[in-house]
């Protein structure tokens, strides 16, 4: 057990490492400077090379890196030349509005999409279920960008219920979170479908019936509890995903979170705003994937971690 | 069914042998309720669904140089954020007086175009890393694994803005880059089909007559598990699009030569108040566009597997 965390723990920061390298030389090989998006179009050649001189940008690449490697260990990745703070700093304050709002979309998603998706299973291919099935398609095809200002026109501007942007009430989260949740409802709901049909057509099944247990047990007990892991890990991972921002909804109701951050950092080419943000959520994202691999002994005693999960 | 109303139906009172079909029997419309029936039927009208609806979108995309329409880019400030059908303009003009229907069909033909070729790409990627995955395995499965558990726990659409930022948004980087994005779904997909059929016998026959492996992997395996592998392909495309309109949303996607559908959805977007058509419409067409691909791949996924005659 504690052999297979330190393992899984080693190979999560492996993974955050070569993340973030990764993301280092990119930036590095990119064409594009951020002096002159710092001192402005206008300015004159001593000013650039001043600001160069000052980020550290006028070193040879290998030699930034180094530094970026000692930054990487002490836990200061340098200022944020937008903001004019640690860089990781400005991360960490965004990161909360990201949280609720991942928090918020998955469990709302969580509610929705269980119930549905073992509703269609429950009849599968009749009329209704293929209509719902058609629904679900239909939420899994529209851009969500597209879904956010449909909402927020209807519901912000018509007919006033909701704040249109920002994160001033509580009322300002019904928005963003229906939106993203209409995508992650649309997918899950067809997971629980295709797992929970797999188990109802599953000899165990059938010889339970057989024996006469009622039906709700069936379903819930029986083919729940043995749909469980896959459809607990798919809303895992869905969440890590979120974690990175929801960039385009973040955008699109003006929500102050890591998405939106990312997107203004790479507008002005704010190295060490882009590598903190990277670092952050590249480490919460792993950190979740062990939380969820830890998880599945509790969801179902037949694993041992360690084990060949996967079979 | 219960055996006691299985009477004898011959001897009717007017002694005509009308044969009823004893409740046993299996019926037309026992066989049209049947699941195997209803299953084949809903995923009949999926595919025509979802083929109505992609033909409705690629035709007039494919026709837009033919079709008598204003030219994408020509600005007409007069005729500026006319309504639909006012004019000759189906769906009205934007803020400079181009014509939206004219755009969104130009603009469609880029989207379009980098769907496709992103597919294509990733699917040569994906086929050929997931099946020497499967059939070497070792060390080739080891690192292509790896690689693909490192980039679902990437934050995809981050990374993708980054690339497109820094190298700029042409229709080059934006196809390689939605590839990227997507070849560890058909990957994964191939090397689990790979494993399979290594072991089959046809397999060590043909080893025992002195094949090399890689001949055996490219004329014998691969050919077997590439329709399976193709059928994803429409997915992709699904996604593809909607990702590319993502981009382009967030101002990384192609200006030239025309912008595409995510970004005449955000050029509207400031327009959403008075002018609803300039974000819905063009919204619209994505969704048609994408949930008829995602209903034409769904049937096709589903469809009852015909056995290949004589074979």
């Amino acid at each position: 057990m504690t052999n297979y965390i330190l393992k899984r723990l080693g190979q999560g920061l492996l993974t955050v490492f070569l993340t973030v390298s990764t993301v280092f030389i990119l930036i590095r090989l990119a064409p594009g400077d951020p002096a002159v998006s710092y001192a402005g179009p206008l300015a004159t050649t001593e000013q650039l090379a001043k600001v160069r001189e000052q980020f550290g940008l006028d070193r040879p690449v290998l030699e930034q890196y180094w530094i970026f490697l000692q930054q990487l260990f002490t836990g200061n990745l340098g200022t944020s030349y937008s903001f004019q703070a640690p860089a990781l700093q400005v991360v960490a304050e965004r990161m909360p509005y990201t949280l609720t709002l991942a928090t918020a979309s998955i469990l709302l998603t969580a509610v929705v999409a269980i119930p549905l998706g073992v509703w269609m299973s429950r009849r599968p291919d009749t009329k209704s279920e293929f209509g719902v099935n058609v629904l679900t398609i239909a939420g899994q095809s529209m851009p969500d960008f597209w879904t956010g200002i449909m909402l927020l026109t209807g519901f912000a501007v018509l007919i006033p219920i909701f704040p249109a942007s920002g994160f001033a009430t509580w009322g300002g989260l019904v928005l963003p979170t229906v939106t993203i949740a209409i995508l992650q409802i649309a997918l899950i709901s067809r997971m629980v479908r295709r797992e929970m049909t797999t188990n109802f057509a599953a000899p165990y099944l059938t010889v339970a019936r057989s024996r006469g247990i009622r039906n709700s047990i069936l379903t819930w007990r029986y083919a729940m509890g043995n749909s469980a892991i896959p459809v607990f890990t798919a809303l895992g991972t869905r969440f890590a995903a979120m974690l990175n921002g929801v960039v385009v909804v973040e955008v699109v109701f003006a929500w102050p979170g890591v998405g939106s951050l990312i997107v203004r950092a790479l507008e002005t080419r704010d190295y060490p705003l882009i590598q903190a943000t990277v670092l952050l959520t590249a480490l919460l994202a792993v950190g979740v994937q062990l939380v969820i691999d830890l998880a599945y002994p509790l969801l179902d005693p037949r694993v041992r971690l360690g084990k060949a999960a996967a079979a | 069914m219960s055996l006691d109303t299985a009477a004898p139906t011959a001897g009717l009172p007017d002694g005509t042998p009308e044969r009823k079909p004893s409740p046993s029997a299996v019926t037309k419309a026992l066989i049209a309720k049947a699941g195997a029936t209803r299953r084949r039927n809903s995923a009949k009208w999926k595919m025509r669904i979802g083929a109505l609806c992609t033909l409705l979108v690629i035709i007039p995309i494919l026709l837009a140089q033919v079709l008598p329409l204003p030219d994408a880019n020509h600005q007409d400030l007069s005729a500026r954020r006319l309504p639909p059908l006012m004019d000759g303009h189906l769906f009205g003009t934007d803020q400079l007086g181009r014509d939206l229907l004219s755009r969104v069909l130009h603009g469609g033909q880029v989207s379009l175009t980098i769907g496709v070729l992103a597919v294509v790409v990733s699917g040569a990627i994906g086929i050929i890393l997931g099946a020497a995955a499967g059939y070497f395995g070792g060390w080739v499965d080891t690192v292509v694994s790896r690689v693909l558990e490192a980039q679902m726990s990437l934050p995809l659409l981050m990374m993708l803005l980054l690339v497109v930022a820094l190298f700029g948004p042409s229709i080059p980087v934006i196809t390689g880059v939605i590839a990227i994005a997507q070849w560890p779904e058909v990957a994964r997909l191939t090397r689990s089909m790979v494993l399979v059929e290594r072991e089959k016998p046809y397999v060590s026959a043909a080893r025992i007559l002195g094949l090399h492996r890689i001949q055996i992997l490219i004329q014998h395996i691969i050919p077997n598990v590439i329709k399976q592998a193709t059928l994803v392909v429409l997915l992709l495309l699904a996604q593809a699009v909607l990702l590319e309109s993502a981009l382009s949303f967030l101002g990384a996607g192609p200006q030239r030569p025309f912008a595409t559908w995510g970004r005449i959805i955000s050029d509207g977007q400031d327009y959403i108040t008075t002018s609803w058509w300039m974000v819905t419409l063009p919204g619209l067409v994505i969704v048609l566009m994408v949930v008829g691909v995602n209903l034409l791949g769904d049937g096709l996924r589903d469809r009852p597997r015909r056995k290949k005659k004589g074979a």
